[in-house]
């Protein structure tokens, strides 16, 4: 991925030289919708069969206390007007044609942002009613972990997306020398980050 | 030359008579439907140029020989100005109906009476509009109303058609006796039988007996007009004649009933009070009312129309009783632009509705069905009839730039007027009637988006109107028309300059000056109200909704487009079940308006179900039909009870008859004795 | 009214400022686990693969694989494994890659002769 450097906005135009992985075709579409965006989106949810505590935290976003709207970032019902497509749930077998249609209605370039442990292959596994990975039906270009992301970790999934933020999760190992343990049993909270 | 016109006008409809007779083939129909059209023209042209004069004709009346002429007295035929815009009207709707006729009509005795019987009823028409004495009047009257009721009865095989037909007889009969005691009063107490010598000495007769005649003429000639409460036969009739049958008797036969009312108002009565002005508008804001609120309500798009005529005939007659008012009230410049006003939305309504139930006949036999809630798509499968059927919609929902906007713009410059009138009596009136009529315009905006909306956008609801198809059908004479409602808008200047000759020869008021400014901009009879040119808004629009299509052949972006099914909200299937229905669109006037529909609803579902499993659920609403209810089956049941009781001395006992004959002769030995 | 309108009139502006400086409750966030390679054996990764209900643990020979994509934060591994793993604290976990969500921790500590 890429190195460490600034997080201007238009850090997504930089290319990396030459070998095309699946990295790169990612960062290249995404790349490419940042620089048609600009600051400013209209973000589509759809709920796949979740259990709704995704949506109340996407719906936490337009609340005063987090205020989606000071960053240029509207929720919108039509995905004719949508940029960004949220999408909650393990995409339930049920739903093919609903999110399909809705996918398609949305004109390019568009973003998919898969949201909370569902929709990424947590809780639910494949079976007869469910997909349980939203990749194996609509392709997801940013992928938010959480049970359920809480209000922050949506935001910076959103900033992501849209090339305000760089993307943090290759940089931890979540591998670390604990060292010397507390009084036996206590386990130590961990730093803030 | 106007008269020769009206002459050879009234030729080709006697041959068109003739030779419809031989209808059994088809080259006949196309003979008689030409020679009908034809007849139409001639009278078209012959109507303006009269009406451009400004003058009446030449009178022409026909003492009749020992031979013929005792049958029917004196034959006075005169064509007056006020004539001229209705025979204006008839020859454009003979020329569209011609032109439609022979597409529409198949061969055979049917076919053959009907166009033989339609071409008596425009020559009898015409002949009503030319009448100069009152005994033609009624007698031209009369025939026209007969014509009419064998051309209602074309399907009479069919269910309702004789019902329809009786209605229509029924109620012509009625007003017919009320106009000829009107004609006899006014005949007797001014002792001539000639329109303009009544004309001339009416100044002379008592009030009293003034007054009665103006009240009989209004409600007489209200029931051909379609006045509420005498509107009952259209939507009874309308439905079952056929499609031009029906366009005939919206476009010119409820004008005759409102020719014979300006007759009266403006020509015949002389010095008038205020309250005749007042009671005309009054009567003629609640039929438009009544009117709309009923067509609202209809699935089938034939009893739609009906009740949308007794609505726009409604505005008509308030126009006219506003204009009486005005004239009697010292506003003679207003009274003269109301009349105008009145004329030209007679003939702008003409030109729409019969452009409408031409139409309607068209759909029917592409479609296969009238009722709204079985049609939709149409604009896909008949897309030429679909453009011609919008242009008569904008028009009759009175929608800018087409004529119906222009003649009621002008009908509602002219009430808000009311303010010039002294008294407060009259100045509320007049905010009323302005208030209803408002009212009314806005539900007609509704009720015509919910016909044609639903009727022919979207989906179609049945698959015989997926299978809709124009090919064979008639597509010039509904042309014609709509190409007369664009022109009468944008030519509005030079429409009202014609009718301006008409009113001046009628009532002898000029409103040139103030009537049309220069630049082509009409104003109510005070320069200091308002104005608009209509010429210049129609051409207005047309380039305002140019330019965005401009801007997009200019700017779209090139390359490949990505082409996706319309968002229908994701659902699985979305079939034309799920669409609004012609009910559920007019659902909330029905809610609203519900303590005057009074409707019966009835609700049965398969089970009871809770869960949305219940299976199908029917709902039956029925609208009550306040005026045949408690009007017209009260007045039936009244008189078949008399009837029963006067039968009893027909009771076909021989010793009763010459009882009978006994009294009599016993009576008349001391009647003569006397 | 709102209470964030008088606790706004009270405080001042109550938006937070994320993204320029995380909020200080943040820190009281479920976050999937960090373990220590050192005090990671065999035996606790199997237990903890067995506890996690979300498949986001699995054993690959020597490596212990984290899915943080299908954590659920429940805390179940934690109380398996003990003092082998904590709470990480880290909720800006947004890929734009779903590789980039798995993470390889090897137990016992680092493999002898380099990674």
């Amino acid at each position: 991925m890429r190195k460490s450097g600034s997080s201007s906005i238009g850090a997504g135009l930089r290319r990396r030289p030459s070998v095309t992985t699946e990295e790169d075709e990612a960062f290249a579409r995404l790349g490419e919708a940042r620089a048609v965006f600009g600051r400013s989106l209209h973000v589509r949810t759809i709920d796949t069969g979740s259990c709704a505590v995704c949506e109340s935290e996407i719906r936490l976003l337009l609340a005063p206390h987090y205020d989606l709207h000071r960053l240029g970032l509207f929720f919108t019902p039509a995905p004719r007007h949508a940029d960004l497509l949220m999408v909650t749930g393990p995409a339930v077998r049920a739903m093919d044609v609903a999110l399909g249609k809705t996918y398609a209605a949305m004109p390019e370039p568009k973003v998919v942002i898969a949201v909370g442990a569902c929709p990424l292959g947590g809780i639910y596994p494949e079976d007869e009613l469910v997909h349980g990975r939203l990749e194996k039906v609509i392709p997801v270009d940013v992928f938010v972990p959480g049970c359920p992301p809480s209000p922050l970790a949506l935001l910076q999934g959103l900033l992501v997306a849209v090339g305000r933020l760089r993307e943090k999760v290759t940089g931890f190992s979540f591998s670390e020398d604990f060292g010397v343990l507390d009084p036996p049993g206590r386990i130590r909270k961990g730093p803030d980050r | 030359m106007s008269t020769t016109l009206l002459w050879t006008a009234a030729a080709c409809w006697a041959a068109a008579a003739v030779v419809g007779l031989g209808a059994s083939k088809r080259a006949f129909i196309f003979l008689a439907a030409s020679e009908s059209a034809a007849g139409g023209l001639a009278a078209l042209v012959g109507g303006v140029l009269l009406a451009l004069s400004g003058r009446p004709s030449p009178e022409l009346s026909a003492t009749g020989g020992a031979n013929a002429g005792q049958l029917v007295g004196n034959l006075a035929l005169r064509a007056t100005p006020l004539s001229a815009a209705f025979i204006v009207l008839l020859g454009l709707v003979a020329l569209a109906i011609g032109a439609f006729a022979p597409r529409y009509h198949g061969p055979g005795t049917g076919t053959a009476v009907y166009l033989c019987v339609y071409n008596l009823a425009l020559l009898a028409s015409l002949a009503v509009l030319v009448a100069a004495d009152v005994t033609t009047f009624l007698v031209a009257w009369e025939s026209m109303t007969l014509a009419c009721a064998l051309v209602v009865l074309r399907h009479r095989g069919r269910h309702g058609t004789a019902t329809g037909a009786l209605w229509f007889l029924a109620l012509g009969e009625i007003g017919f006796g009320m106009v000829t005691v009107a004609f006899v009063i006014m005949a007797t107490q001014c002792h001539s039988l000639d329109l303009a010598t009544i004309a001339a000495r009416a100044g002379h007769v008592p009030v009293t007996w003034r007054d009665s005649a103006f009240v009989l003429a209004l409600v007489g000639f209200g029931f051909k007009a379609g006045l509420v409460p005498m509107h009952v036969w259209l939507p009874a009739a309308h439905p079952v004649a056929p499609a031009d049958g029906s366009a005939f008797l919206s476009g010119l036969v409820v004008k005759l009933g409102v020719y014979g009312m300006a007759l009266f108002g403006f020509q015949l009565l002389g010095r008038q009070p205020t309250w005749w002005g007042l009671l005309a508008m009054a009567l003629g804001a609640l039929s438009a009312l009544v009117g709309i609120l009923y067509a609202m309500m209809e699935r089938d798009l034939k009893r739609f129309l009906a009740y949308s005529t007794v609505e726009n005939v409604g505005v008509i007659v308030a126009a006219l009783g506003a204009a009486m008012t005005f004239a009697s009230n010292g506003q003679p410049q207003l009274g003269a632009f109301l009349l105008l006003v009145a004329l030209y939305h007679v003939v702008n309504h003409g030109a729409y509705k019969t452009l409408l139930f031409l139409e309607v006949g068209v759909v029917e036999h592409g479609a296969g069905t009238r009722d709204l809630d079985h049609l939709g798509g149409l604009v896909h499968r008949m897309p030429a009839s679909s453009v011609i059927s919008f242009i008569g919609v904008l028009g009759i929902a009175a929608l800018p730039p087409l004529n119906g906007f222009v003649s009621e713009w002008m009908v509602f410059q002219g009430l808000f007027q009311g303010f010039r009138l002294p008294g407060h009596v009259p100045g509320v009136l007049f905010v009323l009637a302005a208030a209803t009529l408002g009212l009314t315009a806005g539900l007609a905006v509704m009720a015509f988006t919910r016909a044609f909306g639903v009727g022919f956008l979207a989906m179609p609801r049945s698959r015989q109107a997926a299978q809709a198809t124009e090919k064979g059908q008639p597509l010039f004479g509904p042309g014609v028309l709509a190409t007369a409602c664009v022109a009468l808008a944008i030519g509005a200047p030079a429409v009202l300059v014609a009718l301006d000759h008409v009113v001046r020869g009628t009532i002898g008021v000029d409103l040139r000056p103030q009537l049309l400014a220069p630049d082509l901009v009409v104003i109510p009879a005070h320069t200091n109200f308002s104005g608009f040119s209509p010429t210049y808004l129609g051409v207005f629009i047309v380039a305002v909704a140019a330019v965005p299509v401009l801007l997009y052949f200019l700017a779209r972006p090139r390359g490949a487009a990505r082409r996706v099914p319309v968002w229908d909200g994701g659902m699985v299937h979305f079939h034309a079940g799920l669409q609004y229905t012609a009910t559920t669109f007019a659902n909330p006037v029905r809610v609203i308006f519900q303590r005057f529909y009074r409707p019966d609803v009835h609700i049965d579902r398969a089970s009871e179900d809770p869960a949305g499993r219940s299976g199908p659920v029917h709902y039956r609403m029925h609208v009550l039909p306040l005026f045949e209810n408690y009007f017209y089956r009260p007045v039936i049941r009244f008189f078949r009870r008399l009837g029963h009781v006067l039968g009893r001395v027909q009771s076909g006992d021989v010793n009763w008859y010459l009882f009978y004959i006994l009294v009599v002769v016993v009576a008349a030995y001391f009647i003569a004795a006397r | 009214m709102a209470l964030w309108f008088w606790r706004g009139l009270r405080k001042g502006v109550v938006t937070t400022r994320y993204p320029a400086v995380t909020d200080p409750w943040a820190r009281g966030l479920p976050t999937p686990p960090v373990f220590d390679p050192k005090r990671l054996t065999v035996a606790i990764a199997d237990q903890a693969v067995a506890a996690c209900p979300s498949q986001a643990l699995a054993r690959e020979g020597t490596l212990l694989l984290l899915d943080l994509g299908a954590c659920s934060a429940c805390g179940r591994c934690l109380a398996v494994a003990g003092p082998a793993a904590r709470p990480s604290g880290l909720f800006e976990l947004a890929a734009t890659s779903r590789g980039h969500l798995v993470k390889s921790i090897q137990i016992g500590g680092p493999a002898e002769g380099g990674i």
